[in-house]
C-alpha cells in the first residue's frame, strides 16, 4: 500500500471523518467484518492525506482523523450504526468506491453523491427473496435426506415465514419479535409433516425449514473478528447472533408446544 | 458410477442452495452464478470426503478452506470482494440439523417426566452443541482464510499473473 500521502488540499479533517463514518457504519450494518471496514476506511483517509485510527463495535464506530503536519486539523467522532440488515452488494460497491478514491479518480463531492446512491440501493424484491428462501430450504432438506414431500413442506414453510417476516418488519416492529413469529409460522407448517407422518424424514423438514432465519453473517463475522483481534466487535456480534438464535428457538418452542411436544 | 451420480446430485442441490442464499444476502446479480458454483463445489468435496469415511468436522474444514482459497481467485474475475461470494457458498454447510437437535433436546430437558424416561438427553445436547459450534468455527476459518494467510493485505493486491500487474500499473 504505497499511496503517496498528499498534503490535504481543501478537505477538512471533519469532512473526512464524516465520510469515513458514513461509509464505515453502513458497511458494518451490511455485514462486513471489522477488518474490511478498517481497510476500506484507511484507504480513503490515506488518499486524502490524513492518518486515522478507529474502534469498531457492532453498534457504532469511533474514529480519529488527524493531519501529521498540522495538529490543529484533527477530529474524533462517533456514529451509531443503523440496524443490521445484511446486504452484501454494499460491500462490493463501497470497496469499489474506496479504490476509486485511492486511485484519485473521484473528487470528494462526487464521492459523497456516490455514497448516498449506494445507501439508497434497494435489496432484491421480497417475493424473490421468499422464493429463493423456499428453494434453498427445500434443497437443504433434500441434502439432509428428506423426500420430495419433506422438501415441498420445507419450501412452503420457509416462503410463508419469510413473507410474514417482511411484513412484520415493514410495520417497524422489533426484529426479534419478527423472528419469533416467522419461526413459529414456519414450524407450524413444517410440523404438519411430523403430525400426519407425510414424508420419509419429518425431522429434517423441521430442522431445515427455519434455517433461513439463522444469522449466518453475524455468526461468521464474530469468529472472523475474534481471529483478527477486534474483541469488542466480536462479542457484540456473537451476542446479537445468539439472541437471534434464541428467538428462533422461542418461536419453534411455541409451535412445538402447540402441536404437542410428545409428537416430536 | 452410482457415486458419480450421487456427487452430481449433491452438486446440483448445493448449487441451488448457494445461489438462493446469495439472493437472501443481496449478492450482486453478476456474482450469483459464481456463488452457486463455489457452493456446489465445496459441498461436493465434503460429500466425497464423507463417503471416504472422513470425520464430519475435518471434511467441512477442508471443504470450506477450499471454498475460501478458490474464492480469492474467483473474486478477481468477477470484481467483487471474496466475502460476498464465499459467505453464501459456505452457508450450504451450516449445521442446522445439529442446532435443531440440541434445541429440541433442550426443550425436553425442561420436562421432568421425559427426562426420567430418557436420561440420554444431556449427552445428546452436549454432542450436538459441540458439533454445531465446531462446524460454525470451521466455516468461519474457511471464509477468513484470506485474512489469516495474507494478513492485513487487501485481496486486490495479490497478483496471479503478469497481465494483471500491468493492468494495475496503468
Amino acid at each position: 500500500m504505497e499511496n503517496t500521502t498528499k498534503s490535504p488540499q481543501n478537505i477538512k479533517a471533519n469532512e473526512v471523518a464524516e465520510f469515513i463514518l458514513d461509509a464505515g457504519v453502513f458497511l458494518m450494518a451490511s455485514g462486513a467484518h471489522s477488518g474490511r471496514v478498517w481497510r476500506n476506511c484507511r484507504r480513503i483517509a490515506e488518499h486524502w492525506g490524513y492518518r486515522m485510527n478507529f474502534t469498531p463495535t457492532f453498534t457504532g464506530i469511533l474514529v480519529s482523523v488527524w493531519d501529521d503536519k498540522n495538529s490543529e486539523n484533527a477530529v474524533t467522532r462517533y456514529k451509531t450504526a443503523p440496524s443490521n440488515s445484511v446486504h452484501l452488494e454494499t460491500l462490493t460497491q463501497i470497496s469499489h468506491l474506496s479504490w476509486k478514491i485511492a486511485y484519485g479518480e473521484i473528487e470528494y463531492n462526487d464521492a459523497r453523491c456516490e455514497l448516498e446512491a449506494i445507501k439508497s440501493k434497494a435489496h432484491y424484491p421480497f417475493w424473490l427473496v421468499a422464493l429463493a428462501v423456499g428453494i434453498s430450504c427445500g434443497c437443504l432438506c433434500t441434502l439432509a435426506g428428506g423426500s420430495l414431500i419433506d422438501a415441498a413442506l420445507a419450501f412452503c414453510g420457509a416462503s410463508v415465514g419469510s413473507v410474514a417476516r417482511y411484513f412484520i418488519l415493514k410495520k417497524q416492529f422489533n426484529q426479534f419479535l419478527s423472528i419469533i413469529i416467522a419461526s413459529a409460522i414456519t414450524t407450524l407448517i413444517a410440523g404438519t409433516d411430523t403430525i400426519f407422518g407425510l414424508g420419509r424424514a419429518p425431522e429434517m423438514t423441521l430442522a431445515t425449514s427455519v434455517l433461513y432465519l439463522i444469522p449466518g453473517v453475524p455468526l461468521i463475522n464474530s469468529v472472523i473478528d475474534l481471529l483478527e483481534g477486534y474483541f469488542s466487535a466480536s462479542i457484540a456480534r456473537s451476542l446479537f447472533a445468539a439472541s437471534i438464535v434464541s428467538s428462533i428457538a422461542v418461536g419453534m418452542i411455541l409451535s412445538i408446544m402447540l402441536l404437542g411436544i410428545n409428537n416430536f | 458410477m452410482e457415486l458419480i451420480s450421487n456427487v452430481l446430485i449433491d452438486f446440483a442441490l448445493a448449487f441451488c442452495v448457494a445461489f438462493c442464499w446469495g439472493i437472501l444476502f443481496g449478492t450482486p446479480w453478476k456474482a450469483l452464478l459464481v456463488t452457486g458454483l463455489l457452493g456446489g463445489f465445496g459441498h461436493g468435496i465434503r460429500f466425497i470426503l464423507l463417503q471416504s469415511n472422513m470425520g464430519l468436522v475435518a471434511a467441512t474444514l477442508i471443504a470450506s478452506v477450499s471454498i475460501g482459497l478458490l474464492g480469492i481467485y474467483v473474486a478477481h474475475k468477477v470484481h467483487n470482494p471474496p466475502v460476498v461470494i464465499t459467505m453464501p457458498a459456505c452457508i450450504t454447510m451450516i449445521p442446522g440439523l445439529y442446532a435443531y437437535r440440541s434445541m429440541l433436546a433442550g426443550i425436553k430437558l425442561s420436562d421432568q417426566a421425559i427426562l426420567d424416561k430418557n436420561p440420554n438427553i444431556i449427552p445428546t445436547i452436549a454432542h450436538n452443541a459441540v458439533l454445531t459450534f465446531s462446524l460454525l468455527f470451521t466455516l468461519a476459518v474457511g471464509i477468513s482464510i484470506s485474512a489469516l494467510l495474507f494478513r492485513n493485505k487487501s485481496i486486490k493486491e495479490i497478483r496471479f499473473d503478469k497481465s494483471r500487474t500491468r493492468l494495475k500499473e496503468k
